[in-house]
């Protein structure tokens, strides 16, 4: 992880984001609008899933989707800078950060869990589903599961600037 | 006024969220409040792109049920804003030490009152199917709204660059 962090400070990449002092928080404006939207996106779906907002047809909800994908797109985007740009310690220090490795593994796991919303033909009961209907059990856990990632996500990602504390607080 | 500000600076959550080395002090508040950020800015734009014609196989008037949803991100970044405020309340809230981030900690909450009360304006319009053309000037208001009050609330992070991008 190490090897791998200091090879990708090579780039030119850290030597930018670091030159100008307004890149960064630019950066954080769009990782925290690609948040919102991730959140706005992908939450009121699994809020419906669960039985919030009756009367929004669960299958047509699936249509805010691609702008989800579009804000965790922009956020991998931005948050690849902030790993290679990081001003000190570089990429390694930023891969090495527990917090960091947390919100990553957090992240793995949201995808694949949206990975079996669609595979595993909880997508296609869906449509099956009138505007008021209840979803499925199984449906319910995935809906369940991916709020609790995300917000996890959140947290650990607030915790990378953070990590002696949550460190402090694991008795690593 | 700055001694009203210390008592708020002094009280004991305050002391607590500031100073506590427990990760569920300051950290977590600083979390719940990017939640409830994404919670209330999230929701609201989908509603607003909504209104302006995106999305639109989803039908608008059942939409209305999103409010309680937004308005728990609302009270989430209320209640966490507040805690985060009273850490720091005479440099947030005055310029005893420095114009910033006082000044841009206001910009926020202008955008964030502004925000909120378009979001109150627009709901009973949503109704009515959304369709008048106040229902889309509101939308375009709302999202330029949350989105100032997130750059400015990035910038209440960076007082020293404001300042020096300002010229002050």
């Amino acid at each position: 992880m190490e090897t791998f962090g200091n090879w990708l400070g090579t780039f030119e990449v850290w030597r930018l984001m670091n030159a100008f002092d307004w890149l960064w928080p630019l950066c954080e404006m769009i990782h925290f609008v690609g948040m919102a939207l991730l959140i706005g996106s992908i939450g009121i779906l699994d809020c419906r899933i669960l039985g919030l907002a009756k009367g929004l047809p669960i299958a047509r909800l699936e249509a805010l989707v691609p702008l989800g994908i579009a804000g965790f797109v922009a956020n991998a985007v931005t948050g690849a800078l902030f790993i290679i740009g990081n001003p000190t310690g570089g990429p390694a220090a930023y891969l090495t950060n527990f917090a960091f490795q947390i919100k990553l593994i957090l992240m793995v796991l949201a995808g694949i869990n949206a990975i079996a919303f669609y595979f595993t033909g909880i997508s296609q009961q869906m449509a099956t589903l009138g505007p008021v209907d209840e979803a499925p059990r199984n449906a319910k856990i995935v809906a369940a599961a991916s709020i609790a990632l995300w917000i996890g996500v959140i947290i650990f990602g607030r915790l990378i600037m953070y990590n002696d504390t949550l460190l402090w607080f694991l008795g690593l | 006024m700055v001694q009203f500000l210390e008592m708020i600076e002094n009280m004991g959550i305050a002391v607590w969220v500031r100073e506590s080395p427990s990760i569920f002090a300051y950290t977590l508040v600083l979390s719940l409040h990017a939640i409830g950020l994404a919670i209330v800015v999230g929701v609201s734009a989908m509603v607003a792109l909504r209104v302006l014609g995106r999305f639109d196989q989803i039908p608008l008037e059942p939409m209305i049920k999103l409010f309680p949803l937004m308005y728990i991100g609302f009270w989430i970044n209320a209640v966490s804003g507040f805690l985060l405020l009273s850490t720091n309340a005479t440099n947030m809230l005055t310029s005893t030490n420095s114009l910033f981030p006082m000044l841009t900690f206001y910009i926020k909450m202008a955008f964030v009152v502004a925000a909120v009360l378009t979001l109150r304006i627009l709901r009973p319009r949503l109704a009515a199917g959304g369709t008048q053309q106040g229902a889309q000037g509101l939308s375009y208001a709302l999202l330029g709204f949350w989105l100032g009050a997130i750059i400015v609330g990035r910038l209440t992070a960076y007082p020293y660059f404001v300042a020096a991008w300002l010229g002050l």
